[in-house]
């Protein structure tokens, strides 16, 4: 990817990338198996799951499940509920932590650490431990049964992480470039948005990638928070093919890998982010 | 300049304090309140019983298990992947061929949901057709049916394995992103001085590295209880409770036993022990601060 | 600054987007009525779609359906109880868990609609009062209930040379023996989610002690470290010992035991009548399946039968509760209705009207096995309230991972279940 660690005199062939390339091979091999295993579990009949053939090759190629998933008009709803509530939620959770991030970074004050540390600590719980008061709470706003209560909870729930990140990225912004730009007559607000902010592309890179992962893939909150089929999330979807005495395993696999997909892409689409963020050691270095 | 400053401050803490404060703390403390009582979760009618869940605690053998348990299981969520992640990102670092390719496969498993990791690596361990038994036998030459999940010495350990698994993508990127940050001219002045690999990656990488280690740590700890999902799926605590975190614990208690005071007590106690863990690496991260300011 | 504007725009674009898909939450005046329940997976959800609309097609009342699956469902009811949101009415089962929210004083009783639409007359025999009446009162209805046999495959028993099933438990003994020197595990137990094994506890103590006893300790005013349960579980151990079971059952779903019945791995399992349900749709059929009854072990005991009722109650504080009423006497009166969900649960109808010969073979002889049976028993972890029952059911599978030292399991057990029930 890039040649920082290449010695100017490289010889074509390096007995060193060749252990490592070997190296990674296998490892990547090893992560692969269990994912493997859900791409043939959607392959087979429920049948041939229940009768241990999961992890033999299949035969022929059975696509009935991908067929049921995708001609699943229920299916499509999920997948619009999931994207209504996790687009609007990233972005609001990133958005408060950067907020309260730079504040903690660059303008501490008396009992600033106290007060991080107490969000920080926040979310050292099993969700469980609210969901009794969160559920009054939007039951009594008459919210319950719509998208808005995981939107609410997402972004509370994320504001944690964003803060501390983006805190912890801010840090590395020297504190002469703020400086400079407000004795130039700057506001704080400019300084955020045309200083740091630019500087913590990979931080953004990477929490939006995060953020975005954990709530595509919650099922604990919309599970509570609605109650008709039109509202309910692609996870939803997923643990409803849990029957009460049997499960789908196949159309569970194919459909877990669809619903896999926009996270991956999301990945992919800020993966390139990441790099940019080379930016950030040119000031630093 | 300083009455600018309390004022950006007061701008711009108070929309996250606002939403933090009303759909986390204010709950979290509301549920607090549940632990000096009696409720069980239905009934209207439940009264004040002072500290006696508390006390409770000290006669329930489970809670101490409980307990166990969750310190090994946050210090496996914070090791494995950090460690993992580290190797794993300094190799693709390397200008190996196909580094992108690597990458997007150790990144692969976070894209999946709790419920399908839980479900692929119980099949993974089934002792009869399993994968591992089944890659044991063929190691071994032997017939290996282990049953990972259902043995009491085994089955924290079997889960901490795929939430690493699933874990460790994320600590690489982190770490990948962390060491594109470094600059190249300080690597090119160690090639110039002749530093061997090794002593570039111990005495120039790593200490480079602190920030990404920080937030990677910081994941995993705060990860680490989202692992209750996997843990749910996987084992549920058993067999017999030998898995069970305090999470767990707190959510049998609550859930399936009624107990909604006692598990709210148990709930306090998880978050004093977060407590002191957060305030340890706080203590940590200040550390790291003072080598950029 | 440019760029701010931009993203306020998309955000503002987004939001107007969000509206538009989130539709004020509608309110229907009086004509719907709300409910909750763990019938998921396909056919249960479209059994219940179809038996829906054929109630507002005859009542003109909406049922608006919010399913949520088997283990789920206990965290969601319980959080909608806590938070005074309960739907108007939500499946639950009968027994020991419905006594407990009954306590908690969050069902309706029904004693009027029971009588008006004379439920006497319909609701069948053998779980109409167990699992009907708390304190007194009619609380639900049932909706089909399951009754748990000894299920085998035909072709393996057969080619062990088993023509007769066994009556006692000597039998029984010998017929494992047969099996295994055939080469074949007798029992297949799969105890990973802890309750498939409560049953072997039930049968056990109810063919030694007696239903009276069992009722005590499920009560709590028998002791588990009483010389009763302690020859249940001896007479349990011989087995596991004897190598009767399947190895390590905690590793195995009660599917997975079906299925290894299925293949021929084992040649029977203790399960309910669910069972039938999941092999059916596996094609594996009555052609190649049959139970017989749990074996009488001590001789004078009466042989109760054992299984689960599901059944549907009304919250406390329904919002319809006249068109709640409405919705439950609809779900037991229609024999049609009824038969039709039986089929698709693999349950026996709760319906005493519906002809027997709706029902697979194998179902009718389970039928039959109920009705003259002297008792129906709920399961353990219906029989005794849920905090006690977490205790036994971790007893029961800290056995079968080593049976060794019984008596100090017991003794455990004991306490814990004593603390649990003083709660």
């Amino acid at each position: 990817m890039n040649d920082r660690f290449a010695s100017a005199a490289m010889p074509s062939f390096n007995p060193w990338q060749a252990a490592i390339f070997v190296c990674l091979t296998v490892l990547a091999l090893l992560f692969l198996a269990p994912t493997i295993g859900v791409l043939l579990s959607s392959l087979k009949t429920t049948e041939d799951i229940a009768l241990g053939k999961l992890w033999s090759f299949p035969t022929s190629l059975y696509l009935d499940n991908f067929r049921t998933v995708l001609a699943d008009p229920a299916i499509h709803t999920y997948f619009l509920n999931t994207l209504l509530i996790a687009v609007p939620a990233t972005a609001g959770s990133i958005v408060l932590g950067i907020l309260s991030g730079y504040v903690f970074a660059k303008l501490p004050f008396r009992g600033s650490d106290v007060l991080f540390l107490a969000i920080v600590a926040g979310m050292f719980f099993p969700p469980q431990v609210i969901l009794i008061p969160l559920f009054r709470l939007f039951n009594g706003l008459g919210l319950l049964d719509t998208l808005w209560p995981m939107i609410f909870v997402h972004i509370a729930m994320g504001i944690p992480i964003c803060t501390l990140m983006m805190r912890n990225f801010f840090a590395t912004v020297p504190a002469a470039l703020r400086e400079a730009a407000i004795i130039e007559g700057a506001s704080e607000w400019q300084v955020l948005t045309k200083v740091a902010l630019p500087l913590s592309l990979p931080a953004l890179a990477v929490l939006s990638t995060l953020q975005f992962t954990w709530i595509w893939n919650d099922f604990l909150w919309p599970l509570i928070f609605t109650q008709s089929d039109d509202k309910r999330t692609i996870m939803l979807g997923l643990v409803f093919l849990q029957g009460q005495y049997s499960v789908a395993w196949g159309i569970q696999g194919a459909l877990s890998l669809i619903a896999s997909l926009p996270t991956l892409i999301v990945f992919l689409f800020f993966q390139r982010y990441f790099i940019k963020g080379m930016t950030m050691g040119a000031v630093k270095g | 300049m300083e009455k600018d400053k309390t004022l950006w401050r007061v701008a711009m803490l108070i929309p996250p304090l606002a939403v933090f404060g009303i759909l986390v703390v204010w709950p979290l403390f509301s549920s607090f309140y549940y632990s000096i009582t009696n409720w069980n979760g239905f009934s209207a009618d439940y009264r004040y019983v002072g500290f006696d869940n508390f006390l409770q605690i000290f006669h329930d053998p489970l809670f101490t298990r409980a307990a166990v348990n969750t310190v090994i299981w946050m210090l496996a969520a914070v090791i494995v992947p950090t460690g993992l992640g580290l190797v794993l990102a300094l190799l693709i670092d390397s200008q190996v061929p196909g580094a992108s390719v690597f990458k997007s496969i150790f990144y692969l498993p976070i894209c999946l949901s709790a419920i399908v990791v839980g479900q692929i690596w119980v099949w993974i361990y089934q002792p009869d057709w399993g994968l591992l038994n089944t890659a044991i036998s063929l190691v071994t030459g032997g017939n290996s049916h282990f049953a990972w999940l259902a043995k009491p010495g085994t089955a924290l350990y079997a889960v901490i394995a795929a939430w690493s698994w699933q874990q460790t993508g994320l600590a690489m990127v982190i770490f990948l992103a962390g060491l594109t940050a470094i600059p190249a001219d300080l690597i090119e002045v160690c090639h110039i001085e002749g530093a061997s690999s090794g002593q570039r990656i111990r005495q120039v990488v790593l200490p480079l590295l602190r920030p990404a280690t920080v937030v990677v740590v910081a994941l995993g700890l705060i990860n680490s209880l989202k692992g209750f999902d996997i843990l749910y799926i996987m084992t549920g605590g058993g067999p017999f409770n030998s898995s069970d975190t305090l999470a767990m614990h707190m959510y049998n208690e609550s859930f399936k036993k009624y107990h909604m005071g006692y598990g709210s007590a148990i709930s306090v106690v998880l978050f004093l022990i977060a407590l002191a863990i957060i305030f340890a690496y706080f203590r940590q991260l200040r550390k790291v601060d003072e080598i950029y300011e | 600054m440019f760029k701010t504007t931009r993203r306020a725009l998309m955000v503002s674009v987004l939001g107007s987007g969000l509206m538009a898909a989130l539709p004020v939450q509608q309110v229907f005046a009086g004509g719907e009525v709300t409910i909750s329940h763990y019938f998921t997976g396909d056919l249960g959800l479209d059994g219940l779609k179809q038996i829906f609309a054929e109630f507002n097609k005859e009542t003109g009342i909406t049922v608006k359906d919010s399913p949520i699956g088997h283990e789920d469902f206990k965290t969601g009811i319980l959080v909608r109880a806590a938070g005074g949101n309960l739907p108007d009415v939500f499946s639950y089962w009968a027994g020991a868990k419905t006594q407990f929210i009954i306590n908690s004083k969050s069902l309706h009783p029904i004693d009027d609609m029971w009588k008006a639409a004379n439920l006497d007359a319909i609701v069948a025999k053998p779980v109409a009062d167990g699992a009907t009446l708390y304190n007194g009162h009619r609380y639900l209805i049932p909706f089909g209930y399951h009754y748990a046999g000894i299920f085998y495959n035909k072709k393996i028993l057969q080619k062990a040379g088993i023509t007769e099933m066994p009556k006692t438990w000597d039998e029984f003994k010998a017929m494992c023996d047969k099996l295994k020197a055939a080469g074949v595990t007798p029992i297949a137990l799969g105890s990973k989610n802890r309750w498939p094994a409560q049953f072997w506890f039930d049968y056990l103590l109810l063919r030694t002690a007696g239903p009276d006893y069992r009722a005590k300790l499920m009560a709590g005013t028998a002791s588990y470290t009483d010389p009763e349960v302690a020859q249940a579980m001896e007479l349990w151990k011989q087995l596991l010992e004897a190598g009767d079971f399947t190895k390590t059952p905690n590793a195995y779903d009660w599917t997975d035991a079906a299925d290894q019945v299925q293949r021929g791995d084992a040649a029977m399992t203790l399960m309910g009548t669910w069972i039938t349900g999941y092999w059916n749709t596996n094609k594996f059929t009555d052609a190649d399946y049959d139970f017989f009854e749990f074996p009488t072990v001590k001789d004078g005991v009466p042989r109760a039968a054992v299984g689960p009722v599901d059944g549907l109650v009304i919250a406390a504080n329904a919002k319809n509760m006249e068109g709640a009423e409405k919705l439950l006497a609809f779900m037991i009166s229609k024999p049609d209705v009824q038969a039709k969900w039986a089929s698709i649960q693999g349950a026996l109808s709760a319906n005493e009207k519906v002809d027997p010969k709706t029902y697979t073979p194998v179902m009718q002889h389970a039928l039959d096995v109920v009705k003259h049976a002297p008792a129906f028993a709920f399961n353990y972890d219906l029989a005794t309230p849920p905090a006690v029952s977490e205790v036994g059911l971790s007893m029961f599978s800290q056995f079968l991972d080593n049976p060794g030292d019984v008596k100090s399991m017991l003794d455990q057990t004991q306490t814990a279940a004593a603390a649990a029930f003083k709660q």
